[in-house]
């Protein structure tokens, strides 16, 4: 009897503890997400007395899916979440590995690593704004000084060539990022799993096959889901690179919401955008909810 | 493996090593380099190495003319407020999931997971809508309450591993000795799990310190900027002042690089955790 009070006692203490947390989460997150629906599925006017709200049905949706803009923004997002992802898992892996043995000034790397990562992405932008630059740019200067342009480009001035350079910036500061996590998960499998492999006879790619990618698997897989829904929530880095241009061929997902709600103050439309936007989210996720179970299967 | 495969893999190692410090480190010396040049020099093609003749200006004119003070200030206030109040709820919260019996914690850490990948767009418009209202538009709270609501699933995720490595007995010696649950928490397990504060603390400075779309929309106006909207924003009507931006973001770089560095050994350690938030 006496013990189970105590239980019942520590079980309500528990729940009191969580509360703050999951109140703040529930009043910024979960309640925002509903109030966004809600505002998506309403044509939404700015008076003077507020913002009057008049029931709409789905017609902001049926505006944005025949909207060309928004399947446009779309197929650049997920291109964008494809390539960099990609690059950056591929190289990430190909670093850490290079990196996991007892080399000297493995240390001094970790922390160079480390610096991209705390990196103010907008300062990140500017810095290769500047060195994209068509008139001043320094990468002008070394691709002509090896003779493999001969006059200077305008590198944000072109869809592709804009698209390229974006993807570049983030790239070069994400990877090493991705390499510092890939190294931690290396550093997890025990060597007596490659002993073993090569008193087998299994050395170089046939142990990174065997031994090394298996176990690498769920931290890539982790890895590479967190960055694609990352990349969905792209907006920083072209915002003050390009802003969406040249026209709206470097525009993302987000930009595009961002743009309709508060350049043009269309809340309905711009808001059924971001949920959309969610939608394909939340579909992301279920649809890898098999990598995120087994990462939670050891509690309890 | 051979000594002589051996000895290539290292080489390669190497290689590897230099080639990223140094992709790593060019852009970096680029912004600081030209930071110290006179806007003539910058404007200059080819670009010329060093900066030719050596100027400070940008750096005075960033504070008088720009007001990076003012940004400096609000960065520092509003990561430092949120980071702490993270830290206090997060330590409550992990607690009660890492030793009392409470129901539900696998589908909660899941749902906690899910709600920490949710991008910060979903919500921009019915916040604005709800601050607008109750007049936190251009206000620290507009940005702290939303950072700390962002930043607190993955403390959790992080704190709770390290709760969970803690030996019950301290817990339960606590209680022989008649302390509540709060003393524990606060007095025995805190002191005793200071590598968990330390990553789930540097992890929410830099996600605060670097947060853009946020401070973007609520706090637009020039008392209330934070460095990445005063940065971003810098840009002069016809040409952008490149020397001023990167004299302000060089001194924005600084302290989160030192202080970084001084947690290397944390940050490394929530990396391991199977924490994976860029």
């Amino acid at each position: 009897m006496r013990v189970s009070r105590l239980e019942r006692k520590y079980a309500l203490a528990g729940y009191a503890m969580l509360a703050p947390a999951l109140l703040v989460i529930a009043l910024v997150t979960i309640f925002p997400i509903g109030y966004s629906v809600w505002m998506s599925l309403n044509n939404i006017s700015s008076t003077y007395s507020g913002f009057q709200f008049s029931f709409a049905g789905l017609s902001n949706y049926i505006t944005v899916f025949h909207a060309p803009i928004f399947w446009q923004s779309l197929l650049f997002t997920v291109m964008y979440a494809a390539v960099t992802v990609v690059v950056e898992m591929v190289l990430g892996l190909l670093v850490a590995l290079a990196l996991n043995q007892p080399i000297r000034g493995r240390g001094v790397a970790i922390a160079v690593m480390l610096v991209p990562w705390t990196l103010i992405t907008v300062i990140s932008a500017q810095m290769w704004g500047y060195i994209y630059n068509g008139i001043y740019g320094v990468l002008n200067a070394v691709l002509m000084s090896l003779h493999i342009i001969n006059t200077q480009v305008l590198w944000l001035g072109a869809p592709t060539s804009a698209t390229i350079s974006i993807m570049i910036a983030d790239i070069w500061k994400t990877t090493p990022f991705v390499t510092m996590i890939l190294l931690a998960g290396l550093q997890l499998i025990p060597s007596d799993l490659y002993e073993s492999a090569k008193i087998d006879g299994a050395t170089g790619w046939r142990s990174f096959w065997n031994v090394t990618f298996p176990l690498l698997r769920p931290s890539l897989g982790l890895a590479a889901l967190f960055r694609i829904l990352q990349a969905f929530g792209l907006f920083d880095l072209p915002f003050v690179l390009t802003n969406g241009g040249p026209g709206t061929s470097t525009e993302p997902i987000a930009m595009l919401a961002y743009k309709a709600i508060f350049n043009d103050g269309n809340f309905g439309t711009g808001t059924a955008v971001a949920v959309s936007t969610v939608g394909i989210v939340i579909l992301l996720a279920l649809l890898s909810l098999k990598a995120l179970r087994t990462q939670v299967g050891e509690i309890d | 493996m051979s000594k002589y495969s051996q000895r290539l893999r290292k080489s390669i190692g190497y290689v590897v090593l230099v080639a990223m410090l140094l992709i790593i480190i060019a852009p970096f010396f680029w912004m600081v380099d030209t930071s110290f040049k006179t806007n003539l020099d910058i404007g200059n093609f080819p670009p010329s190495f060093l900066p030719h003749p050596f100027t400070f200006s940008h750096y005075t004119r960033a504070f008088s003319k720009y007001g990076f003070g003012v940004y400096f200030r609000n960065s520092v206030v509003v990561s430092i407020v949120a980071t702490f109040i993270v830290l206090v709820i997060a330590s409550l919260a992990s607690y009660a999931i890492a030793r009392l019996p409470i129901r539900g914690k696998a589908p909660l850490m899941v749902f906690l997971l899910a709600i920490s990948t949710f991008p910060e767009v979903a919500v921009i418009s019915p916040l604005f809508l709800i601050m607008q209202r109750i007049g936190w538009l251009n206000s620290y709270q507009s940005l702290i309450v939303p950072y700390v609501a962002f930043n607190l699933p993955f403390a959790i995720w992080v704190m709770r591993t390290y709760f969970a490595g803690i030996p019950k007995e301290l817990d339960e010696a606590a209680r022989v000795d008649g302390a509540g649950i709060m003393t524990t928490v606060f007095r025995v397990i805190l002191p005793v799990a200071t590598p968990g504060l330390f990553t789930g603390g540097v992890f929410t400075f830099v996600a605060c310190w670097t947060e853009f779309l946020f401070a973007l929309v609520f706090n637009s106006s020039q008392q209330f900027r934070t460095i990445p909207v005063g940065i971003a924003l810098f840009s002069g009507q016809f040409t952008i002042p490149y020397g001023t931006i990167f004299a302000g973001s060089t001194v924005a770089v600084l302290p989160i690089v030192i202080l970084v560095l001084i947690f290397q050994k944390w940050v490394v350690a929530g990396l391991t955790a199977g924490a994976v938030k860029g």
